[in-house]
């Protein structure tokens, strides 16, 4: 129990610490951030002292921005878990390692939307009222005593299922289902549920024939799912081009070690790597001799290159000794993708399918190395320790492939297509019948009576999704260029769609039919940005913590080495060919 | 070595004096942006944050937050209150009547009940607002609500005061989300200010356009404070929570008529008892053949009734 908690204390010691080390551009980013969150808790302090009469909201329209920006960010942290969904359920593999940044993001938006509902209250010091046994809460009458108990929940789950992935991959041990499947499938339901819990806030006041209306629920969902993901497109490939280590080209230095090179192995090779490897143990003796055929063991110079991206050959490695960097290249540049150590695999899943080289491995170390010819790797894993420890591991690598980036990009078009469908549905309803509950919406789209602030706004977000939607419809968004434009396209659109053209128009008119327009205030609008830029440097926090656990050069294994400034700088590439002697 | 010992004890003693520094400039950066906090005047004593909930106070606890209330209005305004925890009378509920016919926009219900009610003047808070509609629609669209006129009744109008509707079915209440709004035994929907978080959500719901935020510190001049106070009526309220209209419950509770019906020039106020079938409220919606509820279709039924004569 107690080496448990010095384990996890280590491991948080660990994560804090690399957190404040990267190159300028990591301190600028932080600074920046950091500059702007305080210029926003400088605004919410004046906004403590002098009340909520700083932001530009009144008794007629008594809900602003930062609700607005609360029910947006409900949306994407509703839509980060949706793509848990082709991983799970439909076992897309290269969607894995993903599924954890989604979760990421979906805890830093969870966060970023209690403080827009704090920031919101008159008497944020009374919060405790809302809390069950020593305060009051009205549940279940009260739609927002339900919304205070799904997101909180929602945020436990999610910093459970991250937090205990994150934590057994430091460990190298390998997850037990027990411990997060159940919880992966209670946060999908539950992540439909913040979302519709959110909309039935709106849907339920019938004194607002604007929110009153049973669409609005599918219109969330539909919005978040297309801008959920699409945020999580930009954000992935800000991922992919900072956690890159250098140039591609890098990639081609190195020495490549011959497929002739090397001693064949013996049995003796084999209880070598059963002691970083106890699974191997239970691979018989007359097993192991079957899959000596063909294997070979290689004494590796740092820099050496074992195996290089786009080749093909059906070999497998072990490590014995040293340690081997698997990085790809992706867009011009070189990531890591994993850190193979002692008893770890690498090439195995090009071995095993028959596929082209995903990714060029090199000696970080002089290193021992066992090649295995797919065949012997196929022996080995007859045992179910094995194959299940040899399973695991292949998926432990940090890919962020192009094919991933589009798979999502599936997501956002259909659930743009449906968003922007049932858009259509709403205001055909509102202006065909022509009662006189279409005033909001004459106000949203058109102006009433010579008032007309949201009109602009509401015609630019139709604009953005309807570019949005066609780009991605398109075949031409299959490039990243233009699905990154569609992305930011969809993200503005709806934010402006579902903030400023859901929230503002249920109040104008009032139900007495008094217009009075609503502009934020610019103290309102720096504490908003304050969030935003708070809940930016969390999730780049989450992420300079995660991307080196995810690519193996965090582990317990290393605890006690200095950490390494960036992703790996001082590994290979840096060694020239042939600089290597001993073998 | 030597050598390359120095540099590297510069280069520590360097990294260690950026980060000091940095430590440094990041905390004045955090103290500075926390600065407006000096300001805060309006402090909760621990005694009122800890403050329990209305409905679970004892008799005891209740005494005590009553001279706490007093002892904080005298502080602020110089003024010792007498402040009141009236409960509902049995076999008493409230019910308002206002005759349309007789209405002639003066407002001077409004400005009665805001001397009544210790209501901010700045911002200003009115809990009832007149509007003027043009004869033969209910519109609330064509409603105008900030009418200028010299002389009233305007011809070709007729004048509507909304406030609080004490509706049978509250959706305000429902969606309080810690219940620290209410409707008591005798009809009157009531707010308890020491427990209110101020979310607004009431404010959201309310089809009558009912309720009112706090959304500065209310500002009260000493000498127009009226000290005849309750705790679920008049007191004056903290920055950031929710009021409305109470039926003039520190009046109403304690057998006067709301300040809105005694100030009426031209008596289109009526309140009363339902349950006492004597009232006039009960003889008015006996024996007037039109009466209104406001939004009838939202079924909030409210306890507030519009008629004319004839």
């Amino acid at each position: 129990m107690i080496t448990a908690a010095r384990n996890y204390g280590s491991f948080l010691w660990r994560c804090a610490r690399v957190a404040t080390v990267g190159d300028w551009r990591y301190y600028a980013w932080m600074g920046l951030l950091a500059a702007v969150t305080l210029i926003g808790l400088n605004a919410y302090c004046k906004q403590l002292v002098h009340g909520l009469m700083v932001t530009g909201m009144s008794d007629e329209v008594s809900w602003g921005v930062y609700i607005a920006n609360f029910t947006f960010l409900v949306g994407v942290a509703a839509a980060a878990v949706m793509m848990v969904i082709p991983v799970y359920i439909y076992d897309n593999e290269e969607m894995h390692d993903l599924v954890i940044f989604g979760e990421l993001l979906a805890v830093a938006a969870i966060i970023m939307c209690l403080l827009f509902v704090t920031v919101d209250l008159g008497r944020p010091d009374r919060f405790w009222h809302l809390i069950p046994i020593i305060g009051q809460m009205n549940f279940p009458s009260s739609m927002l005593s339900w919304d205070v108990i799904v997101l909180n929940g929602y945020l436990l789950l999610n910093v459970h299922i991250c937090g205990y992935l994150i934590y057994t991959r430091y460990q190298g041990r390998k997850p037990s289902k027990w411990f997060y499947i159940p919880f992966v499938f209670i946060a999908i339901v539950w992540a439909v549920s913040i979302h519709t819990v959110t909309a039935f806030l709106y849907v339920g006041l019938g004194g607002r024939p604007f929110w009153n209306s049973a669409i609005v629920g599918p219109r969330f969902l539909a919005s978040a799912f297309s801008a959920g993901p699409a945020l999580i497109i930009l954000a992935l490939q800000v991922v992919r081009r900072v956690t890159a280590s250098g140039s591609a080209r890098e990639l081609d230095a190195g020495r490549d070690v011959g497929e002739s090179a090397g001693r064949p192995a013996t049995l003796a090779d084999f209880d070598q790597l059963g002691f970083a490897l106890p699974e191997l143990a239970s691979v018989s003796e007359a097993d192991r001799e079957r899959a000596l055929a063909g294997a070979v063991v290689l004494d590796v110079a740092e820099g050496d290159v074992l195996l290089r991206q786009g080749s093909s050959s059906r070999n497998a490695f072990f490590v014995l000794t040293g340690s081997v960097v698997v990085k790809r290249a992706e867009q011009g540049r070189a990531r890591i993708t994993r850190t193979a150590r002692p008893g770890d695999q690498f090439g195995e899943v090009s071995a095993l399918h028959g596929t082209s080289r995903a990714a060029t491995a090199v000696a970080e170390e002089p290193s021992r190395i066992l090649r295995l010819p797919a065949d012997g790797l196929r022996v080995l894993m007859e045992t179910r320790e094995m194959s299940q420890i040899v399973n695991s591991r292949m998926s432990e690598r940090l890919m962020i492939t192009d094919h991933a980036l589009l798979t999502l990009r599936g997501i956002v078009q259909v659930a743009m297509i449906i968003n922007v469908f049932l858009l259509a549905n709403e205001v055909f309803k509102e202006f065909y019948s022509g009662n006189l509950h279409v005033a909001s919406s004459k106000y949203l789209f058109l102006g009433l009576h010579g008032y007309h602030a949201l009109v602009p706004w509401i015609w630019t977000a139709i604009g953005l999704n309807l570019i949005g939607m066609v780009l991605l419809i398109l075949p031409i968004s299959r490039s990243l260029k233009w699905l990154d434009v569609a992305c930011v396209c969809c993200i503005v659109g709806i934010w402006i769609e579902k903030g400023m053209g859901l929230v503002i128009p249920g109040f104008i008119p009032t139900p007495l039919g008094a217009i009075v327009e609503y502009t934020p205030s610019l103290n309102e609008t720096l504490i908003c940005i304050g969030i935003w830029a708070f809940g930016l440097m969390l999730y780049t926090l989450f992420l300079r913590m995660t991307v080196p656990i995810l690519q193996g050069r965090m582990t317990k294994a290393n605890e006690g080495l200095p950490e390494r400034a960036g992703p790996a700088r001082a590994v290979a590439g840096s060694v020239p060919p042939g600089a290597a002697t001993a073998r | 070595m030597p050598l390359a010992d120095k540099t590297s004890d510069r280069a520590m003693s360097r990294r260690s004096f950026l980060r000091g520094s940095a430590a440094f400039s990041g905390l004045t950066a955090l103290a500075a942006s926390l600065s407006p906090l000096r300001e805060l005047s309006d402090f909760t004593s621990t005694e009122e944050f800890l403050q329990k909930y209305y409905k679970e106070l004892s008799p005891d606890e209740m005494t005590k937050v009553l001279q706490r209330i007093e002892r904080d209005v005298q502080r602020q305004y110089g003024i010792r209150p007498h402040v009141r925890d009236l409960k509902p009378m049995d076999g008493v509920e409230f019910v308002y009547c206002l005759n349309l016919t007789r209405c002639i926009g003066c407002r001077k219900c409004v400005h009665a009940c805001v001397a009544e009610n210790n209501q901010s003047r700045n911002p200003e808070i009115q809990y009832i607002r007149v509007l003027k509609l043009p004869h033969g629609s209910l519109d609330l669209e064509k409603a105008e609500h900030h009418y200028e006129a010299k002389e009233v009744p305007e011809k070709g109008f007729f004048y509507m005061p909304v406030q609080c509707q004490q509706c049978e079915n509250p959706p305000c209440v429902k969606v309080c989300p810690v219940n620290a709004t209410w409707q008591e035994s005798d009809g009157i929907t009531v707010i308890d200010y020491d427990w209110c978080i101020g979310c607004r959500y009431c404010e959201a719901a309310c089809p009558y356009w009912a309720r009112r935020f706090n959304f500065a510190k209310p500002q009260i001049p000493k000498e127009r404070l009226n000290p005849e106070m309750a705790y679920l009526g008049n007191r004056p309220r903290r920055q950031g929570v929710m009021e409305k209209c109470h039926f003039c419950i520190q009046r109403t509770r304690a057998g006067k008529y709301p300040a809105c019906l005694e100030v009426c020039p031209v008596g289109a106020r009526k309140f009363g008892n339902i349950l006492d079938p004597e009232s006039e409220v009960s003889h008015i919606l006996r024996e007037k053949r039109v009466f209104i509820q406001l939004k009838e279709e939202m079924g909030t039924s409210p306890r507030f009734f519009y008629y004319f004569d004839k």
